[in-house]
């Protein structure tokens, strides 16, 4: 696990933000807490908890992460949900919910009975719910980190069952939040801007990477971070670039990750590259998942950076352009909409005419891109980074401990 | 309250209502039926939220009225509500309210949003800490003043209005009647949030406090 002190985190986010956090970690005294997951390693959960545990760990709480355990067709199975919850048709038997119980069962065993908190991450672990003892002093949160909006509701139905028994679920958006008797609680995620992704660079490490792939540095640069996947609409980006390079000498990036083992991801590339051919300073970019530092310079060498995702879940991809100081054209869809605060942070679009009028507009005024940028990272740093995720992951923590109802609306915790 | 004064800070998280709109008259209906933390995250809150907008300030419901149901002179109505100006959510629901009854009364029919663009109700769980810095006169108010976090400003300037119930503010308040400061008192309950910033309102309040104590 990475060793990461909340007091790095000073210097981006104020001394008094550190404090603040503490003081309200000493709310909650000492506590015991276990995360439990399907994986240690790839994919955004085991990403986040990877800093979240030693975190949550810096300010007193006794955090421990656990993975469970289960066959490959088990988890065969949990994508199959996974999709299934997603929206999209997949066949579904009983005997994937008679395999999803009897793993639950088997993982009983490593849940920790005498822990304060049991915060459950997404659907593969919810079986250990059965390790839930009635009236007992453990609280159990359910963490969803997928889209449920279109989830498919013989899924839903089955696996709603083990959510309505936990004492609280959380989700990233309220267009997530299912009808449940338990409280939702809605937590945005964040980005860690310590990371590979998103720590500063030095001017030349920018200019070593832009040189690398043969991109002018003096040329203004629009740029698109996404896997080359339909619903990110690369072809729009083109298009609209297009439109954008009748009166404004620029380049477009479209910058994504590699398609290797994706069939459609890789019909989509090539359709890119061919539409691309046709258009002058598009730079097409098939890196390697490990590209962090490259995105990253990416980032910051851009003038524009758009998102025109055509579906998105949260969309950290935006966060991370926004924490750069970059303005943001994006779609007015998913959690596009809760960073872009359009106009101010940046804007949101709906067609491609649209998004090509905004990125001209950003290209001919400077003065207007970096008030946006300016007020983008503003935006990101009150709300979208790994110590305000911290700090909200505190105050669920004491909401859970202490419920309250009704018109008092604020619990206070004397000196 | 205390002859020290000790610095609190307040930090909340939206829980999902689960009441939506999607168009004028269920927000209306909306606006109605929920709770009181529901308007103050949507009116309160997101200020602090986006504190560093404060020129370009808009509460939730005017922005969703202004992007999604194309209102503009309604949003700019609702965009008038400046938290500054009332003492309880009741008085901040109830000036929605009558904004709302003129607009729905002239409208015959409804333009509804769709489903992924409906306004969502959340309310707020908030947690009010102690944060550990104290002042006992106006050198050592000053020094923590400078310590102090986002939410704290918050807590004594804005929120501290429904808590008092009456216009003014924790600082205001202890300085006038504890250090018999009423000028200093009176100019910092003039700092509206709605046109500076929670940290230029921070600086400004220090810089006040300079000058009184050169």
């Amino acid at each position: 696990m990475k060793t990461i002190r909340l007091d790095e985190y000073a210097p981006l986010v104020g001394a008094e933000e550190i404090a603040e956090i503490r003081a309200l970690a000493a709310c909650l005294g000492s506590v015991s807490l276990q995360h439990i997951n399907s994986t240690s390693q790839g994919g955004g959960v085991a990403e986040i908890l990877s800093w979240l545990v030693p975190l949550m760990q810096d300010v007193g709480i006794d955090a421990r992460w656990t993975v469970i355990e289960g066959s490959a067709e088990f988890f065969e199975v949990t994508k199959a949900f996974h999709n299934a919850l997603h929206g999209m048709s997949v066949e579904i038997t009983p005997e994937m919910f008679a395999l999803f119980r009897e793993v639950g069962e088997q993982n009983l065993r490593k849940v920790d009975g005498q822990a304060d908190f049991i915060v459950v991450h997404d659907p593969q672990p919810l079986g250990l719910i059965a390790a839930k003892r009635q009236g007992g002093a453990t609280k159990w949160i359910w963490r969803c980190h997928i889209d449920l909006s279109e989830a498919d509701l013989r899924v839903w139905g089955f696996l709603r069952t083990y959510v309505e028994r936990f004492d609280a679920a959380v989700f990233h958006l309220p267009e997530y939040a299912k009808e449940l008797p338990i409280d939702q609680f809605i937590l945005p995620p964040a980005i860690d801007p310590l990371s590979e992704k998103n720590r500063e660079l030095d001017p030349s490490e920018v200019q070593a990477v832009l040189e690398r792939f043969g991109i002018d540095p003096e040329k203004p640069i629009v740029l698109q971070v996404s896997r080359f996947d339909r619903l990110k609409d690369p072809v729009g980006v083109l298009e609209a670039f297009r439109l954008v390079r009748r009166s404004h000498e620029c380049q477009l990036i479209l910058a994504g990750g590699s398609a290797a083992d994706d069939p459609e991801g890789a019909q989509v590339l090539a359709e890119v590259r061919e539409r691309a051919e046709k258009l002058p300073d598009v730079h097409i970019l098939d890196l390697p998942p490990t590209s962090h530092r490259e995105i990253n310079a990416l980032q910051r060498a851009a003038a524009v950076v758009v998102q025109k995702s055509i579906r998105e879940g949260f969309g950290l991809v935006v966060t991370e352009a926004m924490w750069k100081g970059k303005p943001v054209v994006g779609s007015a869809v998913g959690g596009i909409r809760r960073q872009i605060i359009h106009g101010v942070t940046g804007f949101l679009a709906h067609t491609v005419e649209g998004t090509a009028f905004r990125i001209r507009q950003l290209l001919s005024h400077p003065e207007l891109a970096a008030q946006m940028g300016w007020a983008a990272r503003e935006y990101v740093r009150t709300n979208f980074l790994l110590t305000q995720y911290l700090k909200n992951w505190l105050l669920l923590l004491l909401t859970v401990k202490h419920p309250w109802r009704g018109s008092k609306q604020w619990a206070v915790f004397a000196a | 309250m205390g002859h020290e004064f000790q610095f609190y800070s307040e930090a909340g998280l939206p829980v999902w209502t689960g009441i939506k709109a999607s168009n004028l008259r269920s927000l209306q209906n909306g606006i109605r039926r929920v709770s009181g933390s529901s308007i103050f995250y949507h009116v309160h809150h997101a200020l602090l939220r986006r504190h560093f907008t404060a020129a370009e300030y808009m509460n939730d419901f005017a922005r969703w009225v202004w992007l999604h149901l194309n209102q503009p002179a309604l949003a700019e109505k609702l965009a008038s509500i400046d938290p500054w100006d009332f003492t309880s959510v009741r008085q901040v629901r109830e000036r929605l309210l009558e904004y709302l009854h003129t607009y729905v009364g002239e409208m015959e029919t409804f333009f509804r949003v769709p489903e992924r663009d409906e306004f969502q109700f959340l309310e707020l769980r908030s947690v009010v800490f102690p944060t550990g810095l104290r002042a006992r006169d106006l050198r050592s108010f000053h020094d923590a003043l400078q310590k102090v976090g986002l939410g704290s400003l918050f807590y004594h300037l804005v929120e501290a209005r429904l808590r008092l119930g009456r216009l003014s503010n924790d600082f205001s308040e202890w300085l006038s009647e504890r250090l018999k400061e009423d000028e200093l008192a009176e100019r910092i309950n003039d700092l509206s949030p709605y046109a500076y910033n929670l940290w230029q309102i921070r600086d400004k309040i220090v810089e006040m406090i300079e000058t009184r104590l050169s």
